[in-house]
């Protein structure tokens, strides 16, 4: 009988654990969820924009865009991230610095300075990471969203055009909200693993759950920290599941 | 009044030649039904009178008035952009997969444009919808999505709402290519109507006892050109072009 009762010693002993622990995941936790919800909301716009300068005519507009894409998928987020961190706001410095603070005998100095010290600076570390997500997902969502347009049949540009609509009253009017409900279950994924790449964000030391997970288990000597952590990015990644069913079903209603 | 007239239009595809030197007048009131084998031109021919299709080469003119000049490629004139803008919108168009609007009801596909381009009010465009979709005998169907209508309603609706912008010619094209043979009639005599009270039209069609009984001339276009017009009895009944005598004994 002995076993027994020291497995549920240790289950017990662990759940207390857990319970003193909870207070500081939870608030970790919310890192993690403004910096996914900020991302990606941002991400979005930027998206639709950079997948509309992919199709378009514009052969300018049509390069500068898909060079970006190319960049942001073609290069590792977390040294996109560490860029926008470490090296970006002090090469914007020097820049200043160095040409216009310089010619104008300093009274541009203020600029150099605002980018390390402003909302770049590193103890924003938030705004790094949430700067570095925006561009990396813009570039993923773009793709998705230029797929959803391309899949609309031309003949509904056409129709629009044939009514007098403008090119640019078609893609507004009919062919993007068309195009909303068939990027869903793609932009759900994305999203889903945006959640879960937002962890990335432990090696500048933002505070997300997942630093403050792995501080816990290394300050308090246990690794049953990564349970609950683990079961609260599973909670996250279910609600978005869900709320994505839920706007699915509601678009799907004029089929 | 000449509604359209095409001067020596050209198109390519790559390297195939679909339209050559193509020249057509349409007069007021005057229903025209372009027949010929696939591939013919006869839907690009269409297309490139409301701009979908870009010409190579040639003149569109619109209620005698320049639309488009162009020649080797390049735009040597055209209407200024009020004006261009106005004479595109003369012609309405019929699509053969329809092209409703999916995402908007019946009455919405129809009331789009009109309150969109022409900006009127939201009651104004109604009171102008609910009429068309009763010309159409669809008005019980306003509420509803296309999905849920049959390709013939679908084809009516999408009827309605070309002619909710009041153009003065409709093209029509192959309206009836992608119905169930027993949903074609609702759609034609539709057309009938139309061509009853004096709609200007030109009807690229499979459907030659349409063409016969509703058209004033018949075209036949085969590679391009057109190998033979005049009025369908003519046509039909002893057609003096080789390509149009094989045509009309293969489908006949």
């Amino acid at each position: 009988m002995v076993w027994y009762l020291q497995l549920w010693a240790t289950i017990y002993e662990g759940l207390e654990k857990i319970w003193v622990w909870t207070p500081a995941l939870l608030s970790s936790t919310v890192v993690t969820l403004e910096l996914t919800i900020a991302s990606v909301t941002t991400a979005l716009v930027l998206g639709v924009f950079l997948a509309l300068g992919k199709i378009s005519r514009n052969r300018v507009v049509k390069s500068v865009t898909s060079a970006y894409v190319f960049f942001f998928r073609g290069t590792p987020l977390m040294m996109q991230l560490f860029f926008v961190y470490y090296a970006f706001p002090r090469m914007l410095m020097e820049l200043v610095n160095n040409t216009v603070a310089l010619q104008t005998g300093g009274s541009w100095a203020w600029l150099g300075t605002f980018f390390i010290e402003g909302p770049l600076s590193m103890e924003n570390r938030f705004f790094a990471a949430y700067l570095a997500f925006s561009l990396n997902i813009a570039a993923y969502l773009a793709e998705i969203i230029r797929a959803a347009i391309q899949s609309i049949p031309k003949g509904q540009m056409e129709a629009a055009k044939s009514l007098g609509l403008s090119y640019h009253q078609g893609m507004a009017l009919i062919v993007l909200p068309q195009s909303y409900r068939r990027m869903i279950p793609p932009v759900c994924n994305e999203f889903v693993m945006v959640l879960k790449d937002t962890s990335l964000v432990s090696t500048i030391s933002l505070m997300d759950l997942t630093f403050q997970t792995s501080m816990i288990a290394t300050n308090q000597v246990s690794t049953l920290v990564y349970l609950p952590a683990m079961v609260i990015y599973l909670i996250m990644s279910a609600a978005l599941t869900i709320l994505f069913n839920g706007l699915e079903k509601k678009l799907s209603k004029y089929d | 009044m000449t509604m359209i007239r095409t001067e020596k239009i050209n198109k390519s595809f790559g390297g195939l030649h679909v339209l050559r030197d193509i020249s057509v007048s349409v007069e007021q009131g005057e229903v025209i039904c372009i027949i010929g084998p696939s591939g013919g031109g006869k839907s690009t021919f269409l297309r490139s009178l409301n701009q979908l299709e870009k010409i190579d080469s040639g003149k569109i003119f619109v209620e005698e008035q320049l639309l488009l000049h162009r020649d080797k490629h390049t735009t040597v004139r055209r209407a200024d952009k009020e004006t261009y803008q106005r004479l595109l919108l003369e012609m309405g168009m019929v699509f053969q997969q329809f092209n409703l609007f999916g995402h908007k009801t019946v009455l919405e596909n129809v009331t789009l444009a009109p309150m969109r381009v022409k900006k009127m009010t939201k009651a104004q465009a109604e009171e102008i919808g609910y009429a068309l979709l009763d010309k159409v005998g669809l008005r019980e169907k306003a509420n509803e999505y296309p999905a849920k209508l049959s390709g013939g309603q679908q084809q009516r609706v999408a009827i309605a709402r070309a002619l909710a912008m009041e153009p003065k010619t409709m093209l029509f094209d192959e309206p009836t290519s992608a119905l169930d043979p027993e949903l074609v009639g609702d759609v034609l005599s539709v057309m009938k109507q139309l061509a009853e009270e004096g709609m200007t039209m030109l009807v690229v069609t499979h459907e030659m006892g349409f063409a016969r009984e509703a058209a004033d001339r018949v075209l036949f276009m085969a590679d391009g050109m057109i190998a033979e017009q005049g009025p369908p009895e003519a046509l039909f009944t002893n057609p003096q072009n080789e390509r149009t005598r094989q045509f009309l004994t293969s489908i006949l």
